[in-house]
């Protein structure tokens, strides 16, 4: 059997951590630059604040309903996702695991035995729930898929279900897949479920009976197969090993306020591929390729609420590199050949990719000291700046003023990660 | 609620640490008899932190447990995993809320006791909103407060 474990709106559990007055009160948490909802709870569902929405769109709601916004406060979510994720490794090993993002872990469970099953499964719940503070939903199924069904069902009428769900008979798998729409299910998109309801298939049930010859013609081949047996309950989709390197680094923000400067976008860029670099570094990697994006402002962009036009462009390097300094020049550069005057900016962003071993690290027998210059100075860099915050050494083509940094109007405090932010109590 | 940990190690805290974490002497001469007696240092972090996940940090800012020898600045440290019993000093969550106070449990109720005396003891009944958000385990005070 295969759990998963999911976080309930994850975001604003972290906020409402150390905020006990707004237990049972509705929060939201906004993007970076407070431009969306990204993570609402029951509460302010409830009052019909919609997922993903602009938040200029749900402020009348929000104001009137003195529902609590948050700004992101990465920090902070990154050290309790931390702390779930460590509680689970206590409780299973670490080879059990699969952190699928970060408030979802996949937990393999063979070893357990058909009648402890659901003692587990709330075990997990409430340790997780004692431990980091944070309230999970456990789903537990012979398939991914299903595990994931199990899930959202748990959460869709949590005093009845205690956030748990297990499905482990075949009537209780076909009463399951009854209640979920094909939409909601794991892997299939938008365009795929409209496709599906023009087949007459509305709820994964209808899908689950098909077999696999329809499966491989309608619903793109292998992928669709595999998705099919899953449903069926037959284990189709493997645990994955933790992800140690990444393959392409991005850093991407919103502008606070529209750029119509190249100085202002270089400085930027500068800042994006110096976090970039030092990611690129943290996994012992060099990248070989970079490439600079930026989103212009659509003009009427509140009536349609669109993207914007992304223009963008790379470069290949001559010799793979993790330093900073060799990545900002071709990043500059980049930039010089995608502005244009005139044009209003929201958004750059920066992409390491064609990532290869870092050679150069220090411990290189192989090479003398004087060569590993670079590398070595950027050891430095990051050491200061990990140990003192802030990043308290930066490349002056960073700029020191920043008008373009992001809006955080409602950031809460890092209480978990600096001393001078930690929760008072009376 | 049953609290047995099927799969918890017996010790959860700080165990990250290396064989090549042990400081020699790294004396280019004669240095390597004490270097075989050479074992890992003194760890704060291995006296306070038992169970790494479960551990928050929290700063005091009342007189409310001074005779307990908790002083408003002190640094609270506050394990989750443990259960509050009798007697324990937590961090409750009260109509809203975080304090500092000593749990008292009888048969019908859970009262909140300040041990200093111009504080109000907080009784608990069923109606009250109340959850133990953590027990304290040790405290931070620092002596000479610049």
């Amino acid at each position: 059997m295969i759990a998963i474990v999911d976080c309930n709106s994850f975001y604003c559990s972290c906020e409402r951590l150390f905020r006990p007055d707004l237990e049972s009160k509705p929060v939201v948490v906004l993007s970076n630059n407070d431009g969306c909802i990204i993570s609402r709870t029951d509460e302010a569902k409830a009052l019909g604040v919609d997922m993903a929405g602009p938040y200029f769109k749900a402020k009348p709601i929000i104001e009137a309903n003195n529902v609590a916004v948050f700004s992101s406060n990465y920090n902070l979510y990154g050290d309790l996702s931390w702390r779930v994720m460590e509680t689970l490794r206590i409780m299973f090993g670490k080879d059990r695991l699969e952190v699928y993002s970060v408030d979802e872990c996949f937990i393999n469970l063979d070893m357990i035995s058909a009648d402890e099953i659901s003692e587990v499964a709330m075990q997990i719940r409430t340790t997780v729930e004692q431990w980091t503070g944070i309230k999970v939903s456990v789903g537990v199924a012979p398939t991914k898929v299903l595990a994931k069904v199990a899930n959202k069902l748990s959460k869709k009428n949590k005093q009845a279900t205690q956030c748990v769900m297990v499905l482990d008979t075949k009537t209780k798998i076909e009463r399951a897949l009854q209640q979920t729409n094909i939409d909601a299910v794991w892997g299939v998109g938008f365009s795929y479920s409209e496709k599906l309801k023009h087949y007459g298939i509305h709820t994964a049930f209808d899908l689950s009976i098909k077999n696999t010859t329809w499966a491989s013609k309608h619903l793109g081949g292998v992928v669709g197969v595999r998705l099919l047996q899953e449903l069926k309950g037959i284990p189709s989709i493997q645990m994955k090993d933790e992800l140690l390197c990444k393959k392409v680094i991005m850093t991407t923000r919103m502008f606070g306020a529209p750029v119509t400067d190249i100085k202002s976008i270089k400085e930027a860029v500068a800042t994006y591929t110096a976090r970039a670099a030092e990611k690129l570094r943290r996994q012992y990697s060099a990248a070989k390729m970079i490439g600079v994006f930026m989103v212009a402002k659509q003009e009427n962009h509140h009536v349609t609420y669109n993207r914007g036009a992304t223009i963008s462009s790379y470069t290949t390097l001559p010799i793979a590199t993790s330093l900073t300094n060799l990545l900002i020049k071709p990043a500059l550069e980049l930039v010089e050949r995608l502005f244009e005057e005139g044009t209003v900016y929201k958004k750059a962003g920066v992409t390491l990719s064609d990532i290869v071993p870092d050679t150069s690290v220090q411990g290189n027998l192989f090479l003398p000291e004087a060569d590993n210059k670079g590398r070595l100075l950027m050891n430095t860099i990051d050491n200061i700046n990990f140990s003192q915050r802030n990043d308290i050494l930066k490349f002056a083509s960073s700029g020191t003023t920043r008008n373009w940094k992001m809006q955080q109007n409602f950031h809460s405090p890092k209480y978990t990660s600096r001393w001078e932010d930690l929760c008072l109590v009376k | 609620m049953n609290e047995k940990f099927l799969y918890r190690a017996a010790y959860v805290g700080i165990k990250e640490f290396k064989q090549q974490d042990v400081k020699t002497a790294n004396a280019s001469g004669f240095g390597a008899a004490a270097d075989d007696f050479m074992e890992r240092g003194i760890d704060l972090n291995e006296m306070l932190v038992h169970n790494k996940p479960a551990t928050y940090f929290f700063r005091m800012n009342s007189d409310a447990m001074e005779p307990s020898g908790i002083f408003k600045h002190d640094v609270l440290i506050v394990d989750r995993s443990i259960k509050a019993a009798s007697g324990k000093v937590i961090v409750a969550a009260v109509n809203g809320e975080l304090i500092v106070r000593r749990y008292q449990q009888s048969i019908n109720k859970a009262i909140l006791c300040a041990d200093n005396k111009r504080y109000k003891d907080i009784v608990m009944d069923e109606f009250s909103q109340f959850h133990c958000w953590g027990v304290i385990t040790y405290t931070i005070h620092q002596l000479h407060l610049k």
